[in-house]
């Protein structure tokens, strides 16, 4: 290989592939708890036992499911904008993966709420407590602590993900990076230092996750249960 | 014996790098001639320059350039199709013999990969709507402009245009969706490309407010590959000289190209 590596190009760079990273995490983490919440909800309007709430729900998370990211980024931020909705591209940006991942979010938390025992929920039953304190108390809590570790998987995709907003022009990570490159013409070089910056922020929202799941499943800690 | 084999497999080894280190210098254009095939790299999606046809094959001046120059070299075109970012890029890492995507020659990309000399030329332009107060770069403070990332146009807005807010697409083909649905009012781009946006814009057409260079367009190929390059310049030379490169040119574009163009020193 004759190519001969030149990191020193990319030094002026430094801060501007910060600000990109920090675009990214900011993203990562608006849509996350967004996407938590609204998918929470979408996964107990599909249990609901409205069939036209149930049936909505899954038509959503089927539909989001069922296409690709960068259609519905496109959809959202030119689409809208025909119709004369103009969002600035970080709201739509945001937006997007809001909408893209509470689909995803939805399906993994239904999961584990379908997974509760039928004996507990009769038990809830017989001891008298409502509808809201049995969902909440029986069915959602135990839910998430079972499906958490693949909900955090879900959202440190979504992070990867962030990269192909760049296409509707946010200044994020992989952004940046295609400023860089092409100011640099070093893109060998440019990918390679981005790459380890994505690997940088996988291993910092994976902390982020284990402690966090360290502080919500108190039960698990007591129990010295893995997450 | 043990010792025998060890020495024919070593020697196999040794003939078998050396053998590959030649070819890895081996002079481009007597590859191409070899192989009878010439990998060009093109942008479709650049109206006028390079587009999809009705017939959905590639056509524009670009194309047609890159089909006269491979039928005089007696050899197949393999188009490789990129985007407006991976121009340079493409060169530079071998993945296309030359390219022939509305490229401008600038001392940038001179340093990274080398050019023909120039066989046609682009006005980048900046546009917006006709009330819109914008004489220069300086106007365009606080306002946003929307532009492809890594070409000219991107790297003058930036340089002089400090105080801009600068929306970078990927490809002229997203720039053009970001000015039809009001995603952006300002663009930095090129004529025939507003052209296309008005059609689609029609309430509020853009118009040219200033023209911020004459870009000279180069066919880029990789450095170091000195026959190839003369062989290109001469083809150009001759075919600007005989009129067919400024024909089919002006069938597309509908203008003449310089005709001092062909001996334009472009550093």
């Amino acid at each position: 290989m004759k190519y001969k590596f030149d990191f020193g190009a990319l030094v002026e760079y430094w801060p501007q592939l910060l600000d990109g990273a920090l675009v990214t995490l900011e993203m990562t983490a608006i849509s996350t708890v967004s996407g938590l919440a609204f998918g929470t909800l979408v996964a107990i309007g599909r249990r609901s036992h409205n069939r036209a709430l149930s049936r909505l729900c899954g038509a959503y998370v089927e539909t989001v499911r069922n296409t690709p990211f960068l259609i519905q980024l496109f959809f959202i931020y030119f689409g809208l904008a025909s119709a004369g909705l103009r969002l600035p591209v970080f709201v739509a940006a945001v937006i997007a993966m809001v909408f893209n991942v509470a689909a995803y979010t939805a399906e993994i938390v239904r999961a584990g709420m379908d997974a509760t025992p039928r004996g507990q929920l009769e038990a809830a039953d017989s001891l008298g407590m409502s509808t809201p304190q049995i969902y909440w108390h029986i069915v959602l809590r135990p839910a998430l602590e079972r499906v958490y570790p693949a909900l955090t998987a879900q959202y440190i995709l979504m992070m990867l993900a962030t990269s192909v907003t760049s296409q509707i022009s946010v200044e994020e990570l992989t952004g940046i990076a295609n400023n860089v490159q092409s100011n640099t013409f070093r893109s060998f070089e440019t990918f390679i230092v981005v790459a380890v910056i994505y690997l940088v922020l996988t291993l910092i929202l994976k902390l982020a996750f284990w402690l966090l799941g360290l502080a919500l499943f108190t039960r698990r800690r007591r129990l010295g249960t893995s997450l | 014996m043990r010792l025998l084999k060890f020495g024919a497999v070593a020697l196999a080894a040794a003939s078998l790098m050396l053998g590959v280190a030649p070819a890895a210098r081996a002079d481009q254009l007597d590859d191409i001639l070899k192989a009878k095939k010439i990998r060009v790299a093109v942008v479709l999606g650049t109206p006028l320059f390079s587009f999809a046809g009705p017939d959905l094959k590639p056509t524009g001046s670009d194309v047609e350039t890159a089909r006269m120059l491979a039928k005089d070299m007696g050899v197949e075109v393999e188009w490789v199709e990129i985007t407006t970012a991976a121009r340079v890029p493409t060169i530079q890492t071998g993945k296309a013999d030359i390219l022939v995507a509305s490229l401008g020659i600038t001392p940038e990309r001179k340093k990274v990969v080398d050019f023909s000399i120039p066989y046609a030329t682009l006005d980048i332009i900046v546009a917006a709507p006709e009330g819109a107060a914008i004489k220069d770069y300086a106007d365009l403070t606080g306002k946003r402009v929307g532009l492809t990332r890594a070409t000219v146009n991107d790297q003058l807005v930036t340089a002089n245009a400090k105080g801009a807010e600068i929306v970078r697409f990927e490809d002229d083909a997203t720039l053009i969706s970001a000015a039809v649905s009001g995603q952006v009012d300002i663009v930095s781009t090129q004529p025939p490309l507003v052209a296309l946006m008005n059609e689609k814009r029609p309430d509020r057409p853009l118009k040219t407010k200033f023209v911020m260079r004459e870009l000279n367009l180069g066919i880029a190929l990789p450095q170091g590959e000195p026959k190839l390059k003369a062989w290109l310049d001469d083809w150009i030379r001759k075919n600007m000289a005989n009129g067919a490169l400024p024909t089919m040119f002006a069938k597309f574009h509908g203008r003449e190209l310089p005709k001092d163009l062909a001996d334009r020193v472009v550093n």
